[in-house]
């Protein structure tokens, strides 16, 4: 923390020096970005910067800054039709757009900030120039600093178009998002023809709630362990069986390695979402599964014992709570070994082989090499990305989705938030916006999840980072 | 003999689970056969065998059901994003890798926050802000979303690199290579292991994922759907009974590229996997 806030005060101590020590070109540049590059003879440098500046005024001036102004209310003027009766023409008024201006005010704000980081190592940049210059020491030509681009300066050619990326495609979506955590934008406030305004922490209050007409609370909880059960089952049982699946095939007893592997990994070839809603339909309630179980007798069985309710002709599959969360486990093994198993090979393969051997001369048992040797150095090796499949198992989306698809719940408490019993909180959230357009309460689920996820994670890589691990091999 | 025993049962418990593992995909291959359009509840295997169903696949194109285009905006979209998120995996390793200068640590930091919030909850977002570039309903729109953020997925990379040994580096760079030669010439020639496995992610995403595809694409007219999405729709409750043999028959297609990718470059998957996770 303390050398957090070093590095800051030294960021803006150096700001202000410059700006005091700085000659007249420099004090210049204060206002015309280039004109202390100018002064020193880069002069393309110089003008590249300046028109950068041109532009950002131009688009603050000219188009973010009436969104940012609105954004403390996200627009007061809701929209109205009017027809006039004598031509017939339907006339809008000057409507505001909530959406348009949140986002658009998110992307202004994202300009200003980048442009007053870049504004200020300008100058800081500018009064360096300078200091070169009373020296007496070179000063980069423009073709000089085009080719540190591809020298020292390469990580800055390679990083720009990613980061752009990003910024595009994740980091201006998040903020978004979150901001939608704290308005009431729902079904009921819909723009362009309502509007949508803050609301505070109302629906942070709301999840925790649960009463007769809000009951997300009720919900919330319920699908929060759930999805946690399902998190540890799902990653727990694949890796096991993975590693047990791999190591059998690896076996030096087994024939035709390569023939079981092709078998298993044939699996991997046809896309989930074909497969799992293949397999939905035969499990659904009258599909081939059932109609085969009645053939046999094992539906009777079943309603013997009391697994199945005497009412049904068929095995519940998927269709009642209990039974879809354990099938959903079930085919999320059968989905997910595959590929354990195949990335299990090749860390298995790799095992040094002398620890093996002399394992056995000093008379171990299989068994014992396999918890003493195998596992432990299969822990060594995917320990970390054990905790990474389990962020990817909370956010399972495919398999649950497409399994639960056709499933209607019964339970009322579950139906007035619109969720489900097998339902993870990742597919809560997609269900919440994609059918029901409540994009407030879809927010705060997903903040929820990246908490989670969050202390998870650091959980996992503040070992990575933190350890000066990474050049060790090199 | 006991031993001959040990070796027996060791099989049938291998095959058992083969057959297990296999029984949806032996359905698949032969209700795809069918001649019966509906789901055959009844009988595991068709009653009459028939190639009707990849006929009307390719050949008879109707209101529901258009797999040409399906499969041509899937391979246009996979292609070129499997392009770009590989060169951009590519660059941000390097730089995360190779390079060292001010602010690295809190950048990868960083991805590593960004990469924890849940990708379902920012795609309503994506959605809102194709829209106001104007690129929502297009492929190129589509292309964009699955590549542009790719430079976040660059960890597994890194951590190949990262076993490069740096005196290759430094040698080159005493000879007078810049930073773009060495990635280049050096670098990218030495990484075809983890090249081939992001090269087959970065296809396999787009080419599998119909969720945001279902979100982005709003238009109602088949022909501008992907495989992902056309599939889906052919078993909604309403069309499921006209259209289910179809179905698996097209799943029986989008199969072929991905087993094609997967032959030709399984041994460098096991390698690339492994060649990145040793170093966690």
């Amino acid at each position: 923390m303390k050398k957090v806030l070093d590095a800051l005060k030294k960021y803006f101590a150096d700001f202000f020096t410059s700006i005091r020590k700085g000659d007249i070109w420099t004090k210049l540049s204060l206002i015309i970005m280039g004109s202390g590059y100018i002064a020193r003879k880069q002069i393309i440098k110089g003008i590249l910067i300046t028109a950068i500046e041109v532009f950002f005024f131009a688009f603050t001036l000219g188009f973010s800054l009436e969104y940012i102004s609105k954004l403390n209310t996200l627009g007061t003027v809701q929209r109205e039709e009017k027809l006039d009766l004598t031509t017939l023409t339907k006339t809008v008024n000057d409507y505001d757009n909530s959406l348009l201006i949140l986002l658009c005010g998110v992307i202004g704000i994202l300009f200003i900030v980048a442009f007053i980081l870049l504004y200020i190592s300008n100058i800081k940049k500018v009064y360096e120039v300078q200091v070169f210059a009373e020296k007496g020491k070179h000063i980069n030509t423009f073709r000089e600093d085009v080719k540190e681009l591809v020298g020292s300066k390469f990580h800055i050619t390679l990083l720009t178009l990613p980061s752009l990326g990003v910024i595009i495609m994740n980091i201006i979506p998040i903020i978004f998002m979150i901001c939608i955590a704290f308005t009431n934008y729902d079904m009921d406030h819909q723009p362009p023809t309502y509007l949508f305004t803050w609301v505070g922490l109302d629906n942070f209050k709301n999840l925790f709630t649960s009463t007769s007409t809000i009951t997300f609370g009720y919900a919330f909880v319920r699908i929060l362990i759930w999805t946690l059960i399902w998190a540890f089952l799902a990653t727990f049982t694949t890796y096991f069986g993975g590693i047990l699946l791999a190591k059998f095939i690896n076996d030096r007893k087994t024939k035709c390695k390569k023939l079981w592997r092709t078998l298993f990994v044939v699996t991997i070839a046809i896309p989930q979402f074909v497969t799992l809603l293949l397999v939905g339909k035969m499990f659904s309630d009258y599909g081939i599964v059932n109609s085969i179980c009645n053939k046999i007798g094992l539906t009777a069985f079943l309603q013997d014992i009391g697994l199945v309710s005497r009412g049904l002709s068929y095995i519940p599959f998927l269709s009642k709570p209990g039974w879809i969360h354990v099938m959903v486990v079930l085919i999320n093994i059968w989905v997910g070994v595959p590929y354990q198993m195949l990335s299990a090979t090749g860390i298995l393969m790799n095992i040094p082989e002398d620890q093996l051997e002399s394992a056995k001369i000093d008379g171990a048992t299989e068994m014992q090499i396999f918890w003493k040797i195998t596992m432990p150095y299969m822990l060594f090796v995917t320990g970390p990305s054990l905790i990474t499949a389990f962020i990817a198992n909370i956010n399972n989306f495919n398999v649950i989705y497409l399994l639960t698809n056709d499933y209607v719940t019964t339970n009322m408490k579950f139906a007035n938030s619109n969720a489900k019993e097998a339902d993870l909180l990742i597919t809560w959230l997609f269900t919440l916006t994609n059918d029901y357009s409540n994009y407030k309460m879809a927010s705060v689920i997903g903040i929820c999840v990246f908490v989670i996820c969050a202390v998870l994670t650091l959980i996992s890589f503040s070992r990575m980072i933190a350890g000066n691990k990474e050049e060790e091999f090199q | 003999m006991k031993k001959t025993v040990n070796m027996v049962i060791r099989h049938i418990f291998l095959a058992f689970l083969a057959f297990v593992w296999l029984i949806p995909i032996v359905w698949l291959l032969a209700t795809s056969f069918s001649s019966y359009k509906g789901i055959n509840t009844m009988h595991f295997f068709p009653t009459e065998w028939s190639l009707d169903n990849y006929m009307q696949l390719f050949f008879r194109p109707d209101t529901v059901a258009n797999f040409p285009a399906w499969f041509r905006n899937s391979m246009i979209i996979g292609v070129f994003s499997c392009i770009i998120s590989t060169m951009f995996v590519l660059m941000v390793a390097y730089s995360m890798s190779c390079m060292r200068f001010n602010g690295r640590k809190a950048v990868m930091s960083f991805a590593i926050i960004l990469g924890m919030f849940p990708g379902v909850l920012s795609m309503i977002a994506v959605y809102f802000v194709m829209k106001l570039i104007g690129l929502s309903n297009s492929l190129v729109g589509l292309i964009v979303i699955y590549s542009a953020g790719s430079g976040l997925g660059y960890l597994i990379c890194k951590g190949f690199f990262d076993t490069i040994p740096v005196s290759l580096r430094e040698s080159a760079k005493l000879e007078g290579a810049n930073e773009l030669i060495i990635f280049s010439k050096i670098v990218i020639p030495l990484s075809k292991p983890i090249i081939v496995y992001t090269v087959i992610n970065s296809f396999l995403a787009p080419w599998m994922d119909f969720v945001m595809a279902k979100l982005m694409i709003r238009s109602k007219d088949p022909g501008d759907w992907t495989v992902a999405m056309g599939l889906f729709n052919l078993v909604q409750r309403t069309l499921v009974g006209d259209y289910f043999s179809v179905f698996c028959a097209g799943g029986i297609i989008v199969a072929i590229p991905i087993s094609v990718l997967f032959v030709v470059m399984q041994r460098f998957y096991v390698e690339g996997i492994t060649g990145g996770a040793v170093k966690g």
